[in-house]
């Protein structure tokens, strides 16, 4: 059996905050006699990550999992609990492990703004030892598979965010690690180029196999690439699994969708037939219901059979409105 | 071989970021004439008045200056900006950037200290060895190989001794990003334009032992003009030593304790 590329085992965040009340006076007392308050940021979590796994790691601001990857990667030292990635203790930072991964942010910028990226590509092909065979090839496909062309002459702070947040792939990548955290990548991008970097990402993946863990607040990041999501709240994994299945365990509902062919349709009375079902919206003819995952087909026969109906549709109910249920309730 | 590599490397990226702004290139040698001008001007006024001041005549008091600007050239080049990349204000810890750098695999040390070079300290470096061979065409005869050799030990000593001092007030930073007290060594750094001797009693005591500021210029001249006794001389290579020790110690601990400014 091989052990997993990533074991974290009672991982716990202790961080040390400075304390201060409002005002000069309390500023002044607080430069002689400062005050701390311990934050548990992330709390006796556990996991375990296969080779080539790609995992949404999701939750509100200020919910862990910043603290989490930048233990991982090697950043922060934990209070207490195991974890290894790739058989090494990260914390200890051997450049050995620091060549198999790869951190990227989406708010944060590893090149230097001042020179066209592809300089500051060579000074990390030589800080990684890439020899200069591979580093030609590995640069050659990831300028083709993210479309870069005509952006490397151009000074990092003449690019735009989205083609700043490509360089910062490529500068990730071009050693070819084994394990990829991404910090927020898609955070302040257009649509257009947010699902142009899901597609690299999701390629990527597929060719070299590499072990992802992404941060992200769009959900759409996550449907497109993990089928696994690690949730966390208030430092503490709330829950781990598919996201389908979290859909469907926090919301046994779906949105019936409808539009009648008279204007004046009056459907009160035929929703009181059914339990738990209500109307959710109603504007200009259009309705949404929500309904019981499990009364649902009887409900649409019935509609049809007795209601002039011109068009009707059966959705999941987005995956934003599941997450925000749970941010609120803090539980799956 | 890694570790050159990496430098050419750097070098290379950072001269092209400064030449990005062409018009620091002629403040930047205006500067460098005032430095120069000011240093051999002070000495010239001092000495058409006097022969020799506590032991020091004009080309000894010359070769002290050539060593001051060697010193600062160097620290412009390449230390005092890549110090300062991290740990100055809009540095990297300020940034939360340093992340990157920590997540390296080079030794964090030599990349904190060589990653930024600033080519134009280059003009002032041929500006410093120039007066440093005026000084030696006007100490002449006096100047044995012994000397010379001694000379290029305290030089490197010199230098060991402003890089830990540099490098331990940098690293100071990692228990309060507030701390950039490196203003203080370059502050303090201007007395060493002067042999220390000229100082009252208690300055030139702390000036030697505690900021060793004095140590960095007046032993390499005393060395140069063959007054520096040999127990000095070994101190000095002991001290400097020691002090590079220190420094690398304090700048490990401070890496330790640092936890990168929260996202």
């Amino acid at each position: 059996m091989t052990s997993p590329m990533i074991s974290v085992q009672n991982l716990t965040k202790v961080y040390r905050v400075p304390e201060r009340q409002p005002g000069l006076g309390a500023s002044i007392q607080s430069l002689f006699k400062p005050r701390y308050r311990d934050v548990e940021a992330v709390s006796t979590i556990n996991f375990e990550i296969e080779a080539g796994e790609m995992v949404g790691l999701i939750g509100p601001n200020g919910a862990g999992k910043t603290t989490t990857l930048k233990i991982l990667s090697g950043l922060l030292y934990p209070t207490y609990g195991k974890a290894t990635v790739a058989g090494f203790r990260p914390w200890e930072r051997s450049p050995e492990y620091l060549r198999r991964i790869s951190m990227v942010m989406g708010n944060r910028s590893a090149l230097n703004w001042d020179i066209p990226p592809m300089d500051s590509f060579h000074v990390l092909s030589k800080i990684y030892k890439v020899p200069t065979s591979h580093y030609q090839r590995n640069l050659e496909a990831l300028i083709e598979l993210l479309d870069l062309h005509p952006l490397l002459k151009k000074p990092v702070r003449n690019l735009s965010l989205g083609e700043r947040m490509k360089c910062e792939l490529v500068a990730g990548l071009l050693y070819q690690p084994d394990i990829l955290f991404l910090d927020e990548p898609t955070l302040g991008l257009d649509v257009a180029m947010q699902r142009r970097l899901r597609q690299f990402l999701q390629i990527y993946n597929r060719e070299h196999h590499v072990t992802v863990i992404l941060t992200t607040h769009y959900m759409a990041d996550v449907t497109a690439l993990c089928p696994r999501v690690m949730l966390i709240h208030h430092g503490h994994l709330i829950y781990d699994g598919a996201l389908q299945t979290l859909a469907k365990k926090l919301a046994p509902f779906k949105l019936v969708k409808l539009q009648f062919s008279t204007t004046s349709t009056d459907f009160k009375g035929f929703i009181t037939q059914f339990a738990n079902t209500e109307r959710l919206t109603s504007e200009n003819g259009h309705h949404t219901l929500r309904v019981p995952r499990d009364n649902v087909a009887q409900l649409t026969a019935k509609l049809l059979e007795t209601l002039p109906i011109a068009d009707l549709s059966i959705e999941d109910p987005p995956i934003e409105a599941v997450i925000d249920q749970i941010y609120e309730e803090g539980r799956v | 071989m890694f570790y050159i590599k990496l430098i050419l490397a750097f070098f290379k990226t950072s001269t092209q970021s400064e030449l990005a702004y062409r018009s620091n290139f002629f403040i930047r040698l205006l500067n460098s004439f005032l430095n120069l001008l000011t240093g051999v001007l002070s000495l010239v006024v001092i000495f058409n008045q006097v022969e020799t001041l506590q032991g020091w005549d004009m080309p000894s008091a010359l070769a002290l200056l050539g060593i001051y600007l060697l010193l600062g050239a160097l620290r412009e080049l390449f230390i005092g900006p890549s110090l300062e990349s991290v740990t100055g204000m809009d540095g990297e810890i300020w940034t939360g950037t340093f992340d990157f750098t920590l997540l390296r695999p080079v030794d964090k040390q030599f990349l904190l200290s060589f990653r930024h070079w600033r080519i134009f300290a280059l003009f002032d470096l041929l500006l410093a060895l120039v007066v440093l061979g005026a000084a030696m065409g006007l100490l002449g005869s006096d100047l044995s190989f012994g000397a010379v050799l001694s000379f290029i030990l305290m030089l490197l000593a010199g230098l060991v001794l402003l890089y830990a001092a540099l490098l331990a007030f940098s690293a100071l930073v990692f228990w309060n990003s507030g701390f950039l007290f490196t203003w203080i060594i370059n502050d303090l750094f201007q007395l060493a334009r002067y042999p220390v001797s000229l100082y009252p009693n208690w300055l030139r005591l702390i000036l030697t032992w505690i900021i060793p500021v004095g140590l960095m210029t007046t032993i390499p001249a005393q060395a140069l003009i063959g007054t520096l006794s040999p127990w000095m001389t070994a101190l000095t290579l002991l001290f400097s030593l020691s002090s590079l020790f220190a420094a690398s110690i304090l700048l490990q601990h401070g890496l330790r304790k640092y936890t990168s400014a929260s996202s």
